[in-house]
């Protein structure tokens, strides 16, 4: 299937600063995309040149197979949900919604029928005559969406539109999205610095750091089997454990760790002995215990810090030489940890490993 | 902790204000208190009340004629300044433009001229260009007097504005003009009512530029002077009077207007 | 795709007295051929874009903000004015010497600068305190009423206001009359057509000027700093000498400044009010314009002198009390 959007060797650059630096990306229609990284990172001026608001220095931009590097924004089929929503505040919700039809030549029972149809999908019919400044942040939201819905864009852009609201309805949000997301079959591609946003929507994340992509796929490779220090960083909390490969079984790894030997899934990196690692422990993954665990990879530690967090407890837990390994512990177990002196312990395939670029350069 | 002496301060400044208040109103009240007098000379105690002296004003050809003569110019240059003024401001918003700097201030030259000179230069300047001096070159007078004041009122508006409004007009499929004629001045509107209240009052109240670009046909405020110069008599006061109340009800309104922008 | 059927019966369902009205007029401008190939067209390059925006702009700026000031600079240095045929205009600077040759008309501008300079200390130190008044001390919601009563004097236009001080002012105008009538005077004191009455209409008519920017610093001033200073142990006089005056430095440097602009040129209120002894420097030049344009060279000569000094003097005032330069507004 031909992708619908497709960036080919995209750079933008403000004077010294690269924005983006030789950007591939294809995405396939129908697809929800989030483009996540911290702010800088590239992934709004991405956005703003697929939507024709920047032009890249070098590069093409394919839009349904046509090339639309050049082309103004106003005529290019896709359309944009602001961060602030950008609503015309003189006009009403259904005006607001009309603007782009109104502009496409489309006759008047035709934009009524298309503005009424957009507000019952978000459950605001009643709503059609308010002003914006009298909705409420999560109403303004689902305007602004149907605004740029209307007309039919090949894809939907999404400028950290969630960012303005408050968790609990930034959640509700994120559901709704997703829902009308599939409703619409349409193309999502979003772009936010929040990694839960991204996991909670999104078919495919593309990962930008510093003007390139690190990492793309699905939410759970991303944080199962990140590919990059960080990438494994920006998603989730992580341990990170710089490791020497010892040797090789089966599809796993031995390593030396602090002058433990641990184990690892390979996540088909094929380490030779020698090398060096970084094995990726998630804090979910480590089981703690006052006895010694009977299998898996173990070390001693000691509880420096115990955080209450409702559903579970955080544990700063100081193992060997002073590395702090932090890991989550449910309060049914949490009983059972009295004493300082504990057991750190893991399975070796909940965990991955990934090279360290350093010692490679 | 509150004693006499405390609040010391804050009696007197409410009295100095209420002094203020009576030294700004009590000239103008006793000008119109004149307009009903019932004698021909200008002259206190007034005596005998009348409202003749309107009557005669209602029925003067020239004040009339003048009143419409005002309001023609006050229309037309308004109008002018007002495009040419959003216009300006527009570019000064613009990204990508260099010299915004020189821009606004060359657009705000004509308010730190004194008005004496910006007549004069412009007495010369129609001379120059082969213009008559007539109701063309007092509309050119007053148009650019008033440009400023729409730039500064034009910009205020501008800055408040979300930037990615018109960016969100374009990505909905308007070029630039439609996203200024449907988006921009829309969000303008309110602010640029009030701006244009202001300039018909500029207009309206001008001598300094009339009195150099003018022709015969006299403005208000030149015929009121034409007529003090004549002599005193209380149906000045009764135009005075009347042309004080029409615009004094006008700048209220125009306050009311920019007001409400403001709240919006 | 959203489907439709979903929605036609709900639409349908309405009459169509309900429908709105979209602007779906726009559509149709836009894609008219005429809008295609012209304004259409234009936007759609930068250069088209560019010219738009700011062809008539620039042109109204440099055609008529600088245009008339360039013309009166040009004619200032000419000997001739209007160029006749057989007769050569020279470069001179003629125009400007006899300025300092007269004292007849070096006076008046001397004359001009004490009274705006006068009329300028005058309103700031009347006016402070009312703005003061309204911007601290009044309550937030009574403020914009507080303001509004002081502004609607000043829709009364120029002309009006400078003729209703002769009714306060005149030899039977109500200051004398009154003053006669308790007793004080025998009979009135000259005070129209003196210096006296035309400082008065002076400052009369422009304290709006210093009204508003003095009252926009002083209210930015926020309130916790005095009560800081009063929880410190300063009295009102420390308040307002360490924190208040400081920080309304801005409104008085742009209060001022626009006094002394706006009283320099003042034309209509001298003629209407001052005497033979008070002759000023607009009223000088003004004169050098009345019939045949002989002696435009002299004037335009006259008018960039005083507008020099008087940008320079403001320049100087700026500079020495806000520290930075600054504009006007």
């Amino acid at each position: 299937m031909e992708p619908v959007v497709q960036f080919d060797n995209v750079t933008k650059s403000y004077g010294k600063h690269v924005a983006v630096e030789n950007l591939n990306l294809s995405i396939e229609a129908g697809k929800f995309v989030t483009l996540l990284g911290p702010s800088g990172c590239g992934k709004s001026t991405s956005l703003r040149m697929l939507g024709g608001f920047e032009t890249p220095n070098s590069g093409r931009i394919l839009l349904g197979g046509k090339d639309v590097t050049r082309v103004p924004p106003n005529k290019r089929n896709v359309n944009i949900v602001f961060q602030d929503y950008a609503l015309f505040p003189h006009m009403s919700v259904a005006k607001n919604i009309a603007f782009g039809l109104e502009l496409k030549g489309h006759d008047n029972q035709f934009i009524h029928r298309r503005v009424s149809e957009l507000l019952e999908l978000v459950q605001l019919q009643d709503y059609a005559k308010r002003l914006p400044s009298e909705l409420s942040g999560g109403q303004r939201q689902r305007v602004a969406l149907m605004r740029a819905l209307a007309p039919d864009p090949e894809v939907l852009l999404l400028d950290e539109p969630l960012s303005a609201l408050d968790a609990k309805l930034r959640q509700q949000m994120q559901i709704e999205l997703k829902s009308i997301q599939e409703k619409t079959g349409k193309t999502f591609m979003f772009v936010t610095h929040d990694q839960e946003e991204a996991l909670t929507m999104s078919d495919t994340i593309v990962v930008m750091n510093k003007g390139r992509i690190e990492q793309m796929g699905d939410p759970n490779t991303l944080y199962g089997r990140p590919g990059s220090v960080f990438v494994a960083n920006f998603i989730g909390e992580t341990n990170l454990l710089r490791s020497t490969v010892v040797g090789t079984e089966g599809d796993q790894a031995a390593l030396s760790w602090n002058g433990v030997t641990i184990k690892a899934a390979q996540g088909g990196l094929a380490p030779k002995a020698g090398d060096h690692l970084y094995v990726v422990l998630r804090p979910e993954a480590i089981h703690c215990s006052a006895a010694e665990p009977e299998s898996g990879n173990r070390i001693k530690g000691k509880i420096r810090q115990r955080v209450f967090k409702g559903n579970h407890t955080s544990l700063s837990v100081e193992v060997g030489d002073g590395t702090m390994l932090n890991a989550l512990v449910h309060p049914a177990d949490v009983s059972q940890l009295n004493g300082e002196d504990i057991w750190v312990g893991w399975k070796p395939e909940t965990t991955t490993v990934i090279p360290d670029r350093h010692a490679h350069n | 902790m509150r004693n006499m002496f405390a609040d010391a301060p804050r009696t007197s400044l409410t009295a100095i204000y209420w002094a203020f208040l009576l030294y700004l109103l009590l000239p103008l009240t006793l000008m119109m208190a004149m307009s009903f007098k019932d004698a021909n000379f200008v002259a206190f105690p007034i005596g005998e009340w009348t409202l003749d002296w309107y009557a005669k004003v209602m029925q003067d050809k020239q004040f009339l004629e003048a009143c419409l003569y005002s309001v023609m110019i006050a229309a037309a240059s308004t109008l002018a300044a007002t495009t040419l003024g959003t216009w300006i401001a527009m570019l000064i918003v613009a990204e990508g433009i260099k010299g915004q700097v020189i821009i606004f201030a060359l657009a705000c030259l004509p308010a730190v001229v004194p008005g004496m000179i910006s007549a004069i230069s412009l007495r010369i300047f129609i001379s120059t260009i082969d213009m008559p001096t007539g109701t063309a070159a007092i509309i050119l007078g007053h148009t650019v007097h008033a440009v400023p004041f729409v730039v500064v009122m034009a910009l205020t508006r501008l800055r408040s504005m979300p930037g990615n409004l018109v960016d969100a007009a374009r990505d909905l499929g308007a070029d630039s003009i439609v996203a200024f004629f449907r988006v921009t001045l829309p969000y303008l509107g309110p602010a640029l009512v009030g701006g244009m209240i202001f300039c018909v009052l500029l207009s309206i109240d001008d001598f300094v530029r009339t009195f150099f670009l003018g022709g015969y046909r006299p403005t208000l405020p030149m015929l009121i002077f034409a007529k003090v110069q004549g002599g005193m008599s209380p149906e000045i006061n009764a135009m005075a009077t009347l042309v004080l109340v029409v615009t004094a009800a006008v700048g209220l309104y125009a306050e009311y207007m920019t007001r409400r922008a403001r709240t919006r | 795709m959203v489907s439709s059927n979903t929605t036609a019966g709900y639409a349908a369902g309405r009459s169509d007295a309900s429908v709105p009205r979209y602007s779906t007029g726009i559509a149709k401008v836009v894609n008219s051929a005429l809008y295609r190939h012209t304004l259409g067209a234009a936007v759609e390059s930068r250069i088209g874009r560019i010219i738009l925006l700011a062809g008539v702009p620039l042109i109204w700026l440099v055609m008529l903000h600088v245009g008339p000031i360039y013309q009166m600079l040009k004619i200032s240095l000419m000997s001739h004015y209007p160029v006749l045929p057989g007769v050569e205009s020279r470069f001179t600077l003629d125009n400007y010497a006899i300025f300092f040759r007269e004292s007849l008309y070096f006076t008046p501008l001397i004359k001009s600068f004490i009274f705006a300079t006068a009329a300028t200390a005058v309103t700031l130190v009347v006016v402070y305190p009312v703005a003061y008044y309204v911007a601290k001390v009044v309550k937030p919601e009574g403020r914009s009423k507080a303001l509004l009563l002081l502004l609607v004097p000043f829709w009364a236009g120029e002309l009006i206001r400078t003729f209703s001080v002769i009714m306060l002012l005149a030899n039977r105008g109500a200051v004398n009359v009154l003053l006669r009538e308790i007793g004080l005077i025998d009979r009135p004191i000259p005070m129209l057509y003196t210096s006296f009455s035309l400082g008065f209409g002076l400052v009369y008519l422009i304290c709006l000027y210093m009204l508003l920017p003095l009252y926009s610093a002083i209210e930015k001033i926020p309130g916790q700093y005095l009560d800081a200073a009063a929880d410190l142990g300063a009295g009102p006089f420390t308040r307002f000498r360490r924190i208040i005056l400081p920080l309304s430095k801005d409104g008085i440097v742009s209060g001022c400044s626009l006094v002394f602009l706006t009283c320099i040129g003042v034309f209509a209120t001298p003629m209407l009010l001052g005497g033979p002894n008070t002759v000023l420097f607009p009223e000088t030049i003004s004169g050098f314009f009345h019939g045949a344009s002989d002696k435009w060279p002299v004037g335009a000569a006259f008018a960039l002198i005083m507008l020099v000094t008087a940008l320079i003097t403001a320049g100087i005032f700026m500079r020495l009390v806000g520290g930075k330069k600054r504009s006007a507004f």
